[in-house]
């Protein structure tokens, strides 16, 4: 019975030591809703959507002239830009670490979560 | 007891794996080139270096096929001068011939000075009349471009652009950097070309979206091990006027963006460059052009987004297609030969 009594213990022991593993490593990042605005490359904002509970917009300054950034409730998108293809007006609103919008001509890259490999998916074609 | 303890022991050896860490290390790149963004990610411990091999390569690539700057091989062409073609624009240009003559020019690169007509060069968007379109297209043909050994002239008002093949291509080359240097796992996105190496570090496919053309999030997934997936719509880059959408790709028989029921095309092949230039080749052809013309080929399959709604799949991809869990809206159908 002692034995028995051992492996209770250390795989109790194992479970508790899992568990903590898992929060510590997968806690917070799943159902990541921060977005993160990129300018050249480099971080300019990070907005959490989550907390978003008035929606607000705001200009970001490029190369190519300004684009407007709309922020509601869990989502957020580029509503106005200067630049002539208008791609990044057209993506509308994301949610999610899917699509990142970007607009190239004031080299913004807005993209929700961190890499796509956080999700369920590697990458998205399109 | 003995069982007991067996099944003990055979729960904790699982318990302990389950919270090994993977070992790969994942190094990571984004750039702005070829009007794109780029992200790379390769995954072992030269990978920093690899990283640094892989943006010279697209900056050397970039630097020949420009349509824009002017010390680009594509630039030297496209303004009547004879050009020494280097290795890679040679390489690149025999492939895309190659292309636009498998599919009956449905992808020419020769199509530039239209596409720029309509101002999707530029984004000063505008419909052209007929006239002008005719003229240009007078000058759109590919199987008039010939090579006198290694160097090429192009008839006079012929211009070239790679931009159908030229991202897909960059896919190919750093494909190959990555093999060369040892990498066994390695995942490109090209603006939204992607293409990967091996499968993903944890031993699994990669699993690649496809973009909802209709709106937000994506419409499939695919299971992919040392592929390309490229995807072309016109959802994206397109302009109205007078209520009419026009999209970018542009049908090289008629000058007009292409209109064939489809919103997107995507191709999976392990040539990026061929992903590239039948993913816009097919979605000129339609549906039954782009079937028929996958059963004269073993080299690709391909995911077909109709306006209707309806998905059709060739037969090489069904165990590794499926819908995401919460969007059913669409209709499959999968073509056999």
């Amino acid at each position: 019975m002692k034995s028995t009594k051992f492996w209770i213990v250390l795989i109790a022991v194992l479970l508790c030591v899992c568990l903590a593993a898992s929060i510590l490593v997968l806690g917070g990042k799943t159902q990541s809703t921060t977005a993160h605005l990129y300018q050249g490359g480099a971080l300019v904002r990070t907005i959490d959507l989550s907390q978003v509970n008035e929606p607000f917009s705001f200009t970001v300054e490029g190369p190519a002239g300004s684009n407007t950034v709309q922020v509601e409730s869990g989502r957020i998108r580029v509503s106005h830009a200067d630049c002539p293809d208008q791609v990044c007006v057209h993506q509308g609103w994301i949610s999610n670490s899917v699509a990142p919008i970007v607009c190239l001509p004031n080299q913004l890259v807005i993209q929700i979560g961190g890499s796509p490999s956080e999700t369920e998916i590697d990458g998205v074609s399109g | 007891m003995k069982r007991f303890r067996l099944t003990a022991m055979l729960l904790a050896i699982v318990l302990l794996a389950a919270c090994t860490p993977a070992a790969s290390q994942e190094h990571t790149a984004s750039l702005f080139a070829m009007d794109t963004v780029m992200d790379l990610s390769v995954y072992g411990e030269q990978g920093e270096t690899v990283l640094d091999g892989a943006r010279e390569l697209i900056q050397e690539l970039e630097g020949l096929l420009s349509t824009t700057r002017e010390d680009s091989e594509v630039y030297a062409l496209n303004h009547g001068e004879t050009v020494a073609l280097s290795p890679s624009t040679r390489e690149l240009l025999d492939r895309a011939l190659a292309l636009c003559g498998d599919t009956g020019g449905a992808l020419d690169i020769t199509i530039y000075p239209v596409v720029r007509a309509w101002g999707f060069t530029t984004g000063e968007y505008q419909v052209p009349d007929s006239q002008t379109l005719a003229a240009l297209l007078d000058k759109v043909d590919c199987t008039q471009i010939t090579l006198e050994g290694n160097s090429l002239l192009l008839p006079d008002g012929m211009e070239l652009d790679f931009g159908a093949v030229a991202k897909g291509y960059t896919g190919d080359r750093l494909m190959e950097l990555f093999r060369q240097s040892g990498i066994a796992s390695a995942y490109v996105n090209l603006g939204g070309n992607v293409q990967v190496l091996g499968a993903s570090p944890d031993g699994d496919p990669w699993r690649i979206g496809i973009q909802n053309p209709d709106g937000e999030g994506y419409a499939a997934v695919v299971e992919v091990t040392d592929q390309a997936v490229v995807t072309s719509g016109s959802y994206e880059r397109y302009f109205e006027q007078d209520g009419v959408r026009y999209g970018h790709i542009i049908d090289p028989d008629t000058g007009y963006p292409a209109r064939s029921g489809l919103s997107s095309v995507t191709i999976l092949s392990q040539s990026g460059t061929l992903a590239d230039g039948l993913s816009t080749a097919l979605f000129v052809m339609g549906k039954e052009r782009a079937v028929q013309f996958w059963r004269t080929r073993d080299d690709f399959d391909f995911i077909l987004i109709g306006e209707d709604g309806t998905v059709t799949i060739s037969q090489g991809i069904e165990d590794s297609f499926s819908f995401p869990g919460e969007q059913g809206s669409y209709a499959l159908e999968v073509v056999r030969r």
